[in-house]
């Protein structure tokens, strides 16, 4: 409360008055300072001060917050804005033993950042994804203990929620049900941005400093934080992407000098390197941090970082780390695929604490072995295993079995006319266009190995190289009509067979005669469309219409003709 | 509706009276008659339902009748559809409880850090989204959108919060945006225009929401915008140490997620997999409810059957389709047979068992009641039989893979029951009996070969004795109601008990040395166990399986009409249009044209002529001559129907002989055929000239 009062004092503070004050942080040499921030408070909103007030007051009662239930909705604070408040500041020795290969790059970092009260230059950090960009950063700062706003522009997919989030951490703002889960301030434009933030930046620096007068009179045991507040930008990369990317980076970039406040850092954060924002705008240029992928033994460190059994998990990783790296270098990933790998390996243990011998480890080996190669073509895809709760079918089948098993019939519903259709755009999609005519014309047939002449060497080179292309450029585009033609046409052929069989089946064929397949056959497409077996492609530049393109694997389509009885190999063009 | 149908008011009825030939309030029909449609809004709303005899209040009793029955039908096939999907949900449901300890194992953050963006840090696999891959066993999407909307309710209940979304949701013209909105209007049940998931997590976190998992539902994956989803995933996956959300999302096949997704978004994913039921099985549920088991006295006959299954085998393949089918089916049948209505009476009198409601009163039913009553009692009771005893079959065919569909069809057949039914009368009297195999052989050669039917009594003829009791026991129960059939079946499943007794008996002692002897007792008693079910089947059919087509007063229950049926649901192709083009005259039936045969003449509908025209190119037509062909055929009657036979370019001589009045008309000529082509383009016969050829538009030649 003691701010409070401190606003009614008449401004030409008499030295009674204050001593008075039965207060032992208020000593005389702060009195010029607090004079300040008196000042500042009556220049312009009163809120300020009272912020001040929830400010101490919410010191005050820090060991009380953290004993409390921690989903009680406590309004923020400018505590909010360290994150060595809550948790224990930690020395940057743990920093960086806990980010094992990383030495160079946070020493860079809090060079730039600089000592206490010293203005910065933007800084820039880039490097792969999962390389720990935002973990040291958040760490050091955690470290330094100093205030910081952190906005990822991930979560704040445009510029007005950015904007917003950046105020709003700002001005002490939650977003709740009291206040209809607004924002503080609406904020939309670069320009009014600017001058809100100016705004909040000034009070909380201001109010930074009066924080720092006071902890260093109360001797607190916490140390100097200054009176500098830095705001990150996370997944800068993402900004690249927005609607309006082209007004919004260079305004970022240019954030430091159209503030012109010397207590503001900006630090960015980046997975492509800073010649891929290629804006020649005339800012500052940003100091950069550039953070290289991992080498082998840093990801081992880092793999052994969490591990209780290290012993063990090293002969683990003896095994299969130096595959996976050729693979991939990202720590989630491979964390990922080794959590399940070493479950795995754990498997014939009964004792995880166990120190493994050499012959252990070779037994261990071989139980691993089979399941390394999979997992590691799967690291860039899903591996659908069945839940194991559920129990409803077989499984625990490597990925390979499973597909051995559904490999005999379809899996899926479809009517005749899509699997008609779909076996139509397959064969559109993969056979060139001239060869339609000799493939359904009913005097080529299907034995059009009559008129195949010897062909020279040269020749078979030139088709050769022609067949690698077509494999390299994938499935080709097709015209609708072109579809509906082979359409017609293989169902014309399969019709016979098709009818005889239902005159078999049905005694009556109600309706099968005029109109079996061909009607609706726009809206199967649709939804062929839909279900991404067909891709509606671009349009074509020079005629103008819309092309697709069937999209399905092989194996997919060989199911579908099977299950219609339909010769697909006959049709299909090979070499 | 029905407050504002149930009493209408008598201008309306009178109305209504006045004009005989109305077609009924279904929308897929053809459009009724130009008196029906001066009287919008209102009165097209209410049901004109007139018999050919009309009186007011039949049309009433009908359109009663229509939703008492459909109304049974229709909770009946929810009914079913959920318990179909039941199993699936449960587990899906112990899998979200998993997934959300294994989230907050690590335990909740504080509120503070829960609901700002500054991310936790933790291990590296905590960013990783559970997800659902719910497999949908059908290429078209619609079945399941209730399906996903049911689960949503089922979790619900069980006190996840679910927000569903959808593919509407993820445009790309909304961005994530547009998901994070809906999202937050379903969990928050407000609108807010600048939607952000920190909303959510303080959300969370505020209410006392936190025990429980936040579930999102996307129910048809592959039709998202790929990087709205892709994006919305990573978001997903940032907050989900600070929101426990779990993802379920439906797609048609499992190699969909892969397809779509970026693989530093899969990377975020830890799918699990359930599969919902197939269409297939679900057909079987929904038929067996609707039309096997009888419940709401309507049926369909055998050509409504097989056309039905044709219709979903070939063309749609939805249940959603089939249902629509179903409904159009007995909407046409209300409104066709006048004594229709009292097929409601008698569903009604099923569910009260008192028999007579109070809408018995009006005279004419009395009157129908004393013609019909016993003629429909006997009808019901043969449906039961009817009913049961392809259940037995169906029972019989779940080993051998048969769907209940093609055996309905199969059952319907009337030709195959007569033949059979006198076959085995002229042989062996009115045998209904185990023992003699003599009918059965008869019977044999009626069902075609191949046919579900013979399929199923092969299949009871080979089936191990193990399954063979348990299927005599399913039958023992299907047949409960029916003490005729259900005392044979009783007397058969002892013998075979004591069969499977032996054989059990004989697993045990199966390595002795007798065993070869005993096991060729064993396969000789057990033939004749199955040989002796084959045969109780065999004369159940054809005793008890009478079709619908084949009992007296079938009329008021069954529907029968395939065509107007095939009407209502089979569109036209487009080889219809082009027909209807060169034999418009059969639709005007003008006294002008008819007479012509092919060539063109200028009272002809312009675009009949330009389609005319039209034929005698090929796969390009140049605008320039089929302009001039136009014009000549439309400025000089005489001259061209002089000319018919030469068929050789008339515009000479039309050039030399200008008159005043076609310079006048040139352009409305002109006019008329910018018309024509463009109609000829929007029914899709031509196509617009190209870049290429821009003096030329081409034929689509394809009738499909």
């Amino acid at each position: 409360m003691r701010p409070l009062t401190i606003r009614h004092f008449p401004l030409n503070l008499n030295f009674e008055a204050a001593a008075t004050l039965d207060d032992p942080s208020f000593n005389y040499q702060n009195l010029a300072r607090n004079h300040r921030l008196l000042i500042m408070g009556k220049e312009e909103t009163p809120q300020i001060t009272r912020r001040a007030t929830r400010h101490s007051s919410a010191n005050v009662s820090k060991n009380e917050t953290e004993t409390k239930a921690s989903d009680q909705p406590l309004p923020p604070t400018l505590n909010d804005l360290f994150l060595g408040e809550k948790e224990k500041p930690i020395s940057l020795d743990n920093v960086v033993s806990s980010f094992p290969g990383r030495r160079v790059q946070i020493i860079e970092v809090m060079r730039i950042l600089g000592p206490v009260n010293c203005p910065m230059v933007p800084l820039f950090v880039y490097g792969d994804s999962s390389t720990g960009k935002t973990s040291i950063t958040n760490q050091i700062f955690r470290h330094l203990n100093r205030p910081f706003v952190y906005s990822s522009c991930l979560t704040c997919y445009s510029p007005r929620i950015l904007f917003e989030s950046v105020l709003n951490q700002l001005l002490f703002h939650r977003k709740n049900a009291a206040n209809g889960y607004s924002s503080a301030k609406r904020c939309e434009k670069p320009s009014d941005f600017v001058n809100l933030l100016r705004e909040a930046l000034v009070s909380v620096t201001s109010s930074l400093q009066g924080n720092s007068d006071k902890s260093s009179s109360k001797k607190l045991c916490r140390r100097a934080c200054g009176n500098m507040i830095y705001l990150i930008f996370d997944n800068l990369e993402l900004v690249r992407e927005w609607d309006k990317s082209s007004t919004i980076l260079p305004f970022l970039f240019n954030l430091h000098d159209i503030l012109k406040m010397p207590e503001v850092g900006l630090i960015f954060i980046s997975n492509t390197s800073p010649d891929t924002y290629y804006t020649s705008m005339g800012y500052l240029e940003p100091a950069t941090v550039y953070f290289p992928d991992y080498t082998e033994d840093d990801l081992r460190q880092i793999l052994l970082l969490k591990q209780e059994n290290k012993k063990l998990y090293s002969s683990f990783l003896d095994v299969v780390l130096k595959s996976f790296f050729r693979i991939t270098r990202r720590v989630d990933e491979l964390s990922t695929s080794f959590s399940q790998l070493f479950r795995k390996y754990c498997e014939p243990l009964n004792d995880l604490g166990v120190v493994p011998n050499e012959e252990m480890k070779r037994r261990l080996f071989s139980t691993l072995q089979p399941h390394i190669a999979p997992a590691m073509n799967e690291i860039f895809k899903v591996s659908s295993q069945t839940s194991t709760e559920g129990g409803a079918t077989k499984h625990k089948s490597s990925s390979k079995k499973s597909s051995l098993e559904v490999s005999d019939q379809l899996d899926l519903h479809m009517s005749t006319s899509a699997k008609y259709l779909l076996i139509s755009a397959f064969l559109a999609s993969r056979n060139p266009a001239t060869l339609d005519a000799s493939l359904f014309d009913s005097t080529g047939g299907s034995d059009n190995r009559k008129r195949k002449r010897k062909p020279s060497e040269k020749s078979l080179d030139l088709k050769e190289s022609a067949e690698q292309e077509l494999m390299m450029k994938g499935p080709g585009t097709f015209p609708l009509e072109r579809l509906l033609a082979i359409f017609q046409c293989i169902t014309s052929v399969a019709e016979g067979s098709f009818e005889e069989e239902e005159q078999e089946n049905d005694g009556i064929g109600v309706q099968t005669g005029d109109d079996s397949l061909m009607s609706d056959v726009l809206l199967q497409l649709s939804s062929l469309c839909n279900a991404n077996f067909i891709v509606k492609g671009g349009s074509c530049p020079l005629e103008g219409s819309t092309r697709y393109r069937s999209t399905v694997s092989e194996d997919m389509v060989l199911k579908v003709a099977r299950s219609v009885k339909f010769p697909l190999s006959k049709y299909l063009y090979r070499r | 509706m029905t407050a504002s149908s149930a009493s209408p008011p008598p201008s309306a009825a009178t109305d209504t009276s006045a004009n005989d030939n109305i077609q009924p309030f279904y929308l897929l029909h053809k459009a009724s008659s130009s008196k029906n449609s001066s009287r919008k809004s209102a009165a097209a709303r209410r049901i004109d339902l007139t018999p050919s005899k009309p009186s007011n209040n039949s049309q009433f009793d009908s359109h009663k009748a229509f939703h008492s029955v459909w109304s049974k039908i229709d909770s009946s096939i929810k009914g079913v559809l959920r318990d179909v999907n039941n199993n699936v949900f449960n587990e899906i449901h112990t899998w979200v409880r998993q997934s959300f300890l294994e989230i907050t194992s690590s335990g909740l953050p504080s509120f503070a850090e829960a609901t700002r963006s500054l991310p936790i840090l933790n291990h590296a696999t905590s960013k990783q989204l559970f997800t659902g891959l719910v497999l949908i066993k059908n290429m078209e999407f619609v079945d399941d959108l209730l399906t996903f909307e049911e689960l949503g309710v089922c979790l619900k209940s069980h006190g996840c919060h679910v927000a569903n979304l959808s593919s509407r949701d993820f445009s790309t013209k909304n961005g994530v945006g547009g998901c994070l909105r809906s999202l937050l209007r379903q969990f928050l049940m407000v609108a807010l225009d600048a939607a952000d998931i920190s909303i959510l997590a303080s959300w969370y976190r505020e209410h006392g929401n936190h025990d429980s998992p936040v579930v999102i539902i996307i129910d048809d994956m592959e039709r998202c915008s790929r990087s709205v989803l892709s994006d919305f995933i990573l978001m997903l996956s940032e907050w989900v140490v600070k929101i426990p959300i779990i993802l379920i999302m439906g797609i048609t096949t499992l190699d969909a997620p892969r397809i779509v997704l970026p693989s530093h978004v899969l990377q975020q994913l830890c799918p699990s997999k359930f599969i919902l039921a197939s269409p297939a099985e679900r057909m079987n549920a929904v038929v067996e409810a609707t039309l096997v088991r009888w419940c709401s006295g309507f049926s369909i006959g055998h050509k409504v059957a097989v056309f039905l299954r044709n219709y979903f085998l070939n063309h749609d393949g939805t249940l959603t389709s089939f249902i629509r089918a179903l409904k159009i089916a007995c909407v046409q049948h209300f409104s066709m047979e006048p004594l229709s209505s009292n097929l409601g009476l008698l569903a009604e009198e099923d569910s009260n068992d008192e028999g007579e409601g109070p809408d018995f009163s009006s005279g004419m039913v009395a009157q129908i009641e004393s013609n019909l009553a016993c003629g429909l009692t006997e009808l019901k009771r043969s449906q039961k039989c009817w009913g049961t005893v392809v259940m037995c079959l169906y029972e019989a065919g779940k080993y051998n893979k048969v769907h209940l569909l093609d055996l309905l069809c199969e059952a319907l057949d009337p030709n195959i029951y007569n033949a059979v039914a006198s076959g085995t009368h002229t042989r062996s009297g009115k045998g209904f009996d185990i023992t003699s195999s003599s009918n059965q052989s008869v019977a044999q050669q009626y069902w075609r070969k191949g046919g579900p039917i013979s399929q199923v009594i092969q299949k009871v003829r080979d089936l191990p004795a193990a399954s063979l009791s348990q299927l005599l026991k399913s039958w023992e129960n299907l047949t409960m109601d029916i003490l005729e059939i259900h005392d044979k079946v009783k007397e058969l499943h002892p013998m075979i008990k004591m069969e499977d007794g032996m054989s059990l008996k004989q697993d045990f002692t199966g390595l002795s040395k007798r065993h070869t002897s005993r096991t060729a007792a064993y396969i000789k008693e057990s033939k004749t166990g199955n040989e002796k079910a084959a045969n109780l089947i065999t004369s159940m059919i054809s005793k008890f399986m009478k079709p619908i087509e084949c009992i007296p007063f079938h009329e008021v229950v069954c529907f029968k009409d395939v065509e107007k049926l095939q009407l209502a649901l089979n569109g036209d192709p487009r080889r219809r249009i082009q027909v209807d083009l060169l034999e418009f005259h059969k639709f005007l039936q003008c006294k002008c044209c008819n007479r012509t045969g092919n060539v063109p003449i200028p009272s002809m509908p312009d675009t009949s002529i330009m389609y005319t025209l039209a034929q005698e190119h090929g796969d390009l037509i140049s605008l320039h001559d089929w302009y001039q062909c136009f014009k000549s055929v439309v400025t000089n009657p005489s001259i061209k129907v002089k000319h018919k036979g030469k068929q050789q370019s008339p515009l000479r001589k039309k050039r030399k002989e200008t008159n005043e009045n076609e310079n006048k008309s040139e352009s409305s000529i002109q006019a008329r055929f910018c018309k024509a082509v463009t109609e000829m383009q929007i029914t899709g016969l031509i196509r617009m000239p190209t870049k290429r050829r821009p003096d030329c538009v081409q034929r689509v030649a394809f009738g499909l």
